[in-house]
């Protein structure tokens, strides 16, 4: 390997994990050594700072938890209004279907945090407030575009013989969906599953509007509500674990799925 | 009568690609659909299917009106060109799922596709996936499926046409032998006209979207109707003479005969088939093609001729046949 | 077929379409705390504030700047990113996983970290501009260079994103061209120039427009990140119109904030649009 590539690849290396690095090495300094980091210090090292994390009221795992919830419900919701859709889409005249795949595009790119007003307006007046299962709608809602333009193009690859055989089997369209279809675009569901849960996950401004309720708060607003206290004071190593804390999953995750993280974005990139 | 076309029509925007067909098929009959790309065969599978509506005309599957029947209420067995298999099953399973979804039993259904993958010689790959499969086991597969839909006809979208030709003649008497066994009406779409010849009972020569002529092989051969059905029929293809502008003479190449008082004619290129032999002649009224018995050696000079009844004539203008 | 798409277009529809014209309504009204909370018609009144709002303005110039400076390197950056792991090496599947991290971590999660590694005076960067004998940075106090703290944070986090596009774009340039080029004498930058920059445009196109979009509604970064200070100096248009529904209680003033940010998003990417009409006008007659 070049040599030139390989410095390349160190600063990307560098770049990507440093800021998460030093949150790391933080939340095992002892609150002397943040304060003084350069003097030499006996007592350096410590797990007091996740001691403290994990032993906040509400605990720590509560967020995780919430958010794993928040996550799941999302990322199924989504699937089951988003599949039929996708379909739906492909069986569509032209005519029809081109400017739907139009307005799905803007839809995707729109910031949906201008949103959060009229949405938290809608929790208010439905009692969705404070409650997780519901949170899962918006988000299931704003996943609704990237969600069908992806499944929409994996539908539209396969072949069209396969439905035909399948109809004149005596499937009807859900039995076609469900024994033929569905199956056979399981990698383009896998991925769009994954983007959606990780979207779900992330979401803040809705989350934050829409929960007040400290032991249903997700991890990000709960990370917020943690950073809420004032800028100068400094309990920046139980941030700093907190912070390493809320990324573990998501780091695990990434790891675990990244073919098919790759895979959904570029292919929606590539039709899109 | 399994099979009744009337009057069937289909449109594609403005233009017609299919009309006034009509047909029938009789059970434990091949019939033949022939013709150009293009020509309306695909698509009247398609509508006896019922994956496409007709715009006009009416379809009669066993006594029955299925034209506006929904195509997964009509019992068709197709096989299509590509065969269709469902890649992400085995092939136990491709087979397995349609029976299931017509709620068989579990104990049934296993006797059923066991009984059909052995009646195939499938039992070794009933644990495969279609990719692992070639192209000759993948078209057993697809047939397989038709064959447990216990169909009131069968359907066949150029089966052979992506396996090579040794297999082709191979699959043929085999193919023939096995859907005819149940005595339904089969109907088979090509583009290969001795293929069509080998397995069909009666052919039908599509052109354009109509139906141009019906009838045994030999018929076709022996009495086109049209122009285009006998240059259709028959390899090589018939000599056409153009004695004067408002008619067309056609005669075979196996019908010319090397004759004293013939036409004078110069050999361009010469063709060696095995039992016969395919003479390019240049003659004063164009190129023609002669089939000749492999032993015969070509002569100093040649002329050549033919017998009158040898003859057919056909119109300049429309391609219809003068009888 | 209705069965099909209609829960879709109904959560479409309610999540898409039904604020905006809300927004529309809302702003016409006045909604505060001096109005008890509930709507009163007010002609405009609303409208009228926003165009002499100074820091509605302020905040507009803000979120541009933050988006375009933000954009633009992360672009570049992201060329770069892809460039890299468009080549075949050992070990690139993992340092491609370890790349996307950033993306797929919490905006506020590191919001927090990065309020730490620019915080004066124990962070990290001032920890090392003392060592070199540097003033003390002040990174996140003072009102002309904070913005830009919040755009190192948010290219950090964006940049895979940006990098998995054009990635995609360059793995559908076929290799022959390249080799053609090269046979004919050509440079890695001619081969750049001349090949991946024009096939890649639609997707960087693609990625600006997408990356334009979201950094415009930036929220979650500022404010965690510097709660809209110091000074009000990195507050976005997006933390506006929350503050003003969530802390001011005005919903008739927040709406009118978030119509007004929509109009603005608009006419960015109208004049964006217009823009690349423009630029490839004369490309083309290059190219010809």
């Amino acid at each position: 390997m070049p040599h030139q590539r390989r410095l390349w690849i160190v600063l990307l290396l560098a770049w990507s994990l440093g800021p998460l690095l030093w949150q790391l090495y933080t939340s095992f300094c002892s609150d002397q050594a943040l304060v003084a980091p350069l003097a030499a210090t006996p007592e350096r090292w410590t797990l007091a700072h996740y001691r403290a994390v994990l032993n906040s009221q509400p605990p720590f795992w509560r967020y995780l938890l919430n958010s794993l919830f928040v996550g799941t419900s999302s990322t199924l919701l989504t699937l089951v209004i988003a599949l039929p859709a996708a379909y739906a889409l492909t069986r569509l005249k032209p005519w029809i279907a081109r400017p739907a795949r139009l307005l799905l595009l803007a839809a995707a790119l729109f910031p949906y945090v201008l949103l959060f007003l009229a949405l938290l307006e809608v929790a208010r007046s439905l009692h969705l407030g404070n409650n997780l299962l519901a949170l899962s709608i918006p988000y299931a809602a704003l996943s609704q575009p990237l969600a069908i333009l992806l499944l929409t193009a994996a539908f539209r690859d396969l072949p069209l013989d396969l439905e035909d055989a399948a109809r004149l089997e005596g499937m009807r369209l859900w039995q076609r969906l469900r024994w033929v279809l569905i199956p056979l675009i399981a990698p383009a569901t896998t991925s769009t599953a994954i983007l959606v849960f990780l979207f779900s996950w992330n979401e803040y401004p809705i989350a934050l509007t829409w929960i007040s309720d400290a032991s249903l708060l997700t991890l990000p607003v709960a990370m917020a509500r943690i950073a809420g206290s004032s800028i100068y004071s400094v309990p920046y190593g139980a941030y700093a674990a907190a912070t390493v804390l809320g990324s573990i999953p998501l780091v695990l995750l990434v790891l675990v799925f990244q073919k098919s993280i790759v895979s959904g974005l570029t292919s929606g990139a590539v039709k899109g | 009568m399994s099979l009744r076309l009337s009057n069937i029509g289909r449109r594609a925007g403005q233009q017609w690609i299919l009309r006034h067909l009509e047909l029938t098929v009789s059970d434990g009959e091949c019939l033949a659909l022939v013709g150009p790309s293009g020509c309306g065969k695909s698509t009247t599978l398609r509508l006896i299917a019922g994956l496409d509506p007709a715009d006009e005309g009416s379809i009669e599957l066993g006594e029955r009106d299925v034209t506006r029947l929904p195509a997964v209420q009509r019992r068709i067995g197709m096989v299509f060109q590509s065969y269709a298999l469902f890649p992400h099953l085995s092939v136990a399973d491709n087979l397995d799922l349609g029976l299931k979804i017509r709620g068989i039993a579990i104990q049934e259904r296993r006797r059923r596709v066991n009984d059909v993958l052995e009646r195939m010689r499938l039992q070794e790959r009933a644990a495969h996936k279609p990719a692992q499969l070639s192209g000759g086991q993948r078209q057993r597969v697809a047939l397989a499926r038709a064959l447990l839909r216990d169909p009131l006809i069968y359907l066949m979208d150029e089966p052979m046409s992506n396996l090579d030709a040794q297999l082709r003649e191979d699959l043929r008497p085999e193919l023939r032998q096995l859907v005819l066994r149940d005595q339904k009406p089969v109907l088979y779409v090509t583009h290969d006209q001795h293929e069509a010849m080998a397995m069909a009972d009666r052919i039908a020569v599509l052109h354009q979207g109509r139906l141009e002529q019906i009838g045994t092989p030999s018929e076709l051969y022996r009495d086109p109707v049209s122009l285009f059905v006998a240059t259709f029929i028959g390899r090589p293809q018939i000599n056409l003479l153009h004695t004067d502008s408002s008619s067309v003479l056609g005669v075979r190449p196996e019908a010319l005969q090397l004759q004293a008082d013939g036409l004078p004619c110069r050999l361009t290129h010469l063709e060696w088939l095995g039992a016969s032999q395919l003479w390019y002649l240049d003659s004063p009224q164009g190129t023609l093609r002669m089939v000749l018995a492999a032993d015969r050696r070509v002569p100093e000079t040649i002329r050549v001729g033919w017998r009158p009844q040898d003859e057919l004539r056909f119109d300049a203008v429309s391609g219809r046949r003068h009888r | 077929m209705i069965l099909l798409l209609g829960p879709a277009g109904l959560l479409l529809l309610v999540v898409f379409a039904a604020p905006l014209l809300h927004y529309a309504w809302l702003s016409y009204h006045a909604d505060s705390v001096v109005t008890g909370l509930e709507p009163v018609l007010n002609h405009g009144a609303n409208w009228i504030r926003l165009l002499q709002d100074q820091r509605f303005w302020q905040d507009a110039t803000q979120t541009l700047r933050f988006a375009l400076v933000s954009v633009g390197v992360e672009l570049l950056l992201a060329l770069a990113i892809a460039l890299l792991l468009d080549q075949r090496w050992r070990g690139r599947g993992a340092v491609r996983a370890i790349a996307l991290i950033p993306w797929a971590l919490p905006t506020t999660v590191m919001a927090l970290g990065w309020r730490w590694i620019f915080n004066t005076p124990y962070g990290p960067l001032d920890q090392l501009a003392h060592a070199l004998g540097w003033p003390s940075l002040n990174l996140l106090a003072s009102p002309a260079i904070t913005w830009i703290a919040t755009v190192v944070g948010d290219v950090w986090k964006t940049t895979p994103f940006a990098a998995l596009i054009l990635l995609a774009g360059l793995q559908t340039i076929p290799g022959d061209l390249y080799e053609a080029l090269r046979l004919e004498g050509g440079s890695s930058w001619v081969c750049f120039r001349r090949i991946t920059l024009p096939l890649l445009r639609p997707y960087l196109a693609l990625a600006l427009l997408f990356r334009l979009a979201q950094a415009f509604g930036v929220f979650d970064l500022i404010q965690v990140m510097t709660g809209g200070g110091p000074a009000s100096s990195t507050e976005s248009l997006a933390l506006y119109a929350y503050l003003n529904a969530m802390r001011f209680l005005d919903f008739g003033y927040s709406a009118t904030v978030v119509s007004g940010s929509f109009l603005l998003l608009l006419g960015l990417c109208l004049g964006g649009w217009l823009l690349s009409l423009g630029l490839s006008r004369p490309q083309r007659q290059q190219e010809v």
